[in-house]
């Protein structure tokens, strides 16, 4: 699925969709909190990575879930044939 | 666990910008590598067009994979600057970036990488991300393949800031003022409850739509201060250029009567008769559109004003009703084949933002499991979005929001010389001194031939800061906030007017589209006062927060002064 550049197509459709929901702010303003409790200079990268991927991934619209696994179903069946 | 190495990066504040200190990995990378090492990389780059995203140039076949342990489903995988070798970054299972970058040789240094798909630096001894404006540009330059701007379009062209000088009268003056100026009688002032300049407006006959705009004009500050420092002069004005229609003049003589100090409703007939001149075709005792109504009138100021001095429009300076009210929006039309970016830029005399029917409900599902509470504060925070409501900041939001311009509405691209899906942008460049948000609550459409309201609730807040509205926020956070120079100014952040914006007026409508009435809300010294035509009442804030906003007028906390040609005018 990666080499058809399928992946790639996807990766963006989630993005556009992320942001059309609002995801993407939510998930900004959770990094703004952490980092403003913390300090600017006591995050690395991956504990934002750390702390926000739980939250991210259980606060996705289930829409959005389920139009992506439609769309790799849809592929995964036209490829195996 | 890596042991975390805490770097107190300390930030350098140049130019109003706050540039991170380099960590020493990066310092020595530049020490090693020449002035400019990250200049080759743009070479590299390879800016996907739908989202403007720069990442690390591929065959369309290839899939990149870490040297070390083949993988290549994870998410970050780094580039070695030194010899473009990727390594994975899993924290906190294993670093396999880390591991490559032990292998420090003499000739080079294999600390800092790259990430490949998002072109993002990462010094992985520190294992944290590191900024670098050489490398910034590199990106910047890599983005920016359009046509250079030989020169900035005239509206752009700042005029000179000077600063505030106090001024007392001499002799001279004060002599003049004195024999030309009658005391104001300070006795009506201790009936004490209404502040002066707050008078009602008798409605003639459905002209509630004028009278609410009139009253937040009336208190719009620079307008108000404009009028009352005697800048129009009616007199003068008649004389100069004999009886005719002047909708300044009018609202000269309006200024005149509501700050007068007699408190009984007055009645803005002469000015009704002139705007029906000017605006025709909106002549009539129907109800009006207040927004209408508003256009209309700067327009009037604008075109008999305009005659009198030849002023050219150059930066909103050839009336007062632009002065105060215009702005400048840019927009940028991105194709989505070749990424070739078209901008323009338009004046404008306010926002209208629509109200989308849907917003909020996609964020339902999630309310439950995020830890807002739905208690939210009323000024602006973007977490209100959770509980369904729709804030200014929501709207404003929208507006902004790059959208993608559909197949019916393919525009021609320069680049690739035909018609492309493209996605627009819309941002703010030159914010106005009074910024009047105009909500679109009437729907017309003319396909199924109906209108109707949108009666939804706006929660507005009382401050307002503009910034994340901007171009240069918009654009910043287009190319993944880099550090770069803004269209080519010297002038930094420091020199721009601030973008915070404070509320002091709400003109509300209530009722159906065929039958409502218009009432507005002022802010004076931290009161809000309601005027319903003829009548006005001191009311609570809350009473003004509950109330649903056609138009709200916001005015900018700090206004500052310009260099004026003639001396004793600006």
């Amino acid at each position: 699925m990666i080499e058809s550049g399928e992946k790639e197509k996807l990766m963006e459709l989630l993005r556009e969709r992320l942001v059309e929901c609002g995801w993407k702010d939510e998930m900004k303003a959770l990094c703004r909190a952490y980092i403003k409790k913390k300090g600017t200079n006591n995050v690395t990268v991956d504990d934002l990575v750390h702390v926000i991927t739980p939250k991210g991934r259980a606060s996705i619209p289930d829409s959005i879930k389920t139009e992506l696994l439609l769309r790799i179903r849809a592929f995964l069946a036209s490829a195996a044939l | 666990m890596s042991s975390k190495i805490n770097h107190h990066h300390q930030n350098d504040k140049t130019n109003g910008q706050i540039f991170p200190q380099p960590c020493p990995h990066l310092a020595d990378f530049h020490a090693r590598n020449g002035t400019k090492p990250f200049r080759a990389i743009q070479d590299c780059l390879h800016i996907k067009p739908p989202g403007g995203r720069a990442a690390i140039r591929r065959d369309s076949s290839e899939v990149p994979r870490c040297g070390v342990c083949g993988d290549s489903s994870c998410p970050r995988l780094y580039a070695c600057m030194a010899c473009a070798a990727v390594s994975c970054h899993v924290p906190p299972h294993s670093s396999h970036v880390a591991i490559h970058a032990t292998k420090t040789s003499s000739a080079c240094s294999h600390e800092i990488a790259v990430d490949v798909d998002r072109a993002e630096l990462f010094c992985c001894a520190c294992r944290d991300q590191v900024y670098d404006r050489d490398f910034d540009a590199a990106v910047v330059l890599a983005h920016t393949t359009s046509i250079i701007q030989s020169s900035k379009p005239e509206n752009l062209r700042k005029r000179r800031r000077i600063d505030y000088r106090p001024w007392s009268p001499d002799l001279r003056e004060r002599s003049l003022m004195v024999n030309n100026a009658s005391p104001i009688d300070s006795m009506s002032s201790s009936n004490g409850d209404l502040p002066r300049g707050l008078r009602g407006l008798n409605n003639l006959g459905n002209t509630c739509f004028m009278n609410s705009v009139l009253q937040a004009l009336f208190h719009t500050p620079p307008l108000r201060n404009y009028f009352l420092s005697d800048r129009h002069n009616r007199y003068y004005c008649q004389s100069k250029n004999g009886v005719r229609l002047c909708l300044a003049c009018d609202l000269d003589t309006m200024f005149s009567a509501i700050f007068c100090g007699d408190r009984m409703p007055y009645s803005p007939a002469k000015f009704l008769y002139s705007w029906w001149r000017h605006a025709s075709n909106l002549a009539s005792y129907e109800q009006q559109d207040a927004h209408e109504f508003f256009i209309s009138m700067l327009d009037g100021i604008h075109e008999k004003v305009e005659k009198d001095q030849h002023k050219p429009r150059r930066n909103g300076d050839c009336c007062i009703a632009h002065r105060v009210f215009s702005g400048i929006l840019r927009s940028d039309v991105m194709c989505m084949a070749c990424g070739f970016t078209s901008t323009t830029f338009d004046p404008c005399v306010d926002f209208s933002l629509d109200l989308e029917p849907n917003q909020g409900s996609s964020m339902k599902t999630s309310s439950t499991k995020t830890n807002h509470s739905c208690n939210c504060e009323a000024d602006g925070m973007n977490s209100s979005q959770n509980c369904g409501i729709s804030t200014l900041m929501g709207c404003l939001d929208r507006f902004t929001r790059p959208e993608r311009l559909g197949s019916d509405q393919k525009f021609f691209c320069q680049q690739c010389q035909v018609r492309q899906e493209s996605l627009k942008q819309m941002s703010i460049r030159k914010l106005p001194l009074v910024s009047c948000f105009h909500i679109k609550r009437f729907e017309h459409s003319s396909v199924r031939k109906m209108s109707r309201k949108v009666d939804r609730y706006l929660q507005f807040p009382l401050s307002l800061d503009m910034a994340p509205y901007l171009s240069s926020s918009i654009l910043r956070s287009r190319f993944g906030n880099r550090f770069f120079p803004f269209d080519g100014d010297e002038s930094n952040t420091l020199n721009e007017p601030s973008s915070e914006f404070e509320l002091f007026a709400v003109v509300t409508h209530t009722g159906k589209l065929d039958a409502g009435h218009y009432v507005t809300y002022l802010r004076l010294s931290n009161k809000w006062y309601k005027c319903d035509d003829a009548w006005i009442t001191e009311v609570n804030e809350n009473t003004v927060r509950a109330a649903q906003g056609y138009m709200m007028f916001y005015v900018q906390k700090m206004l500052y002064y310009k260099a004026s040609e003639k001396q004793g005018t600006s």
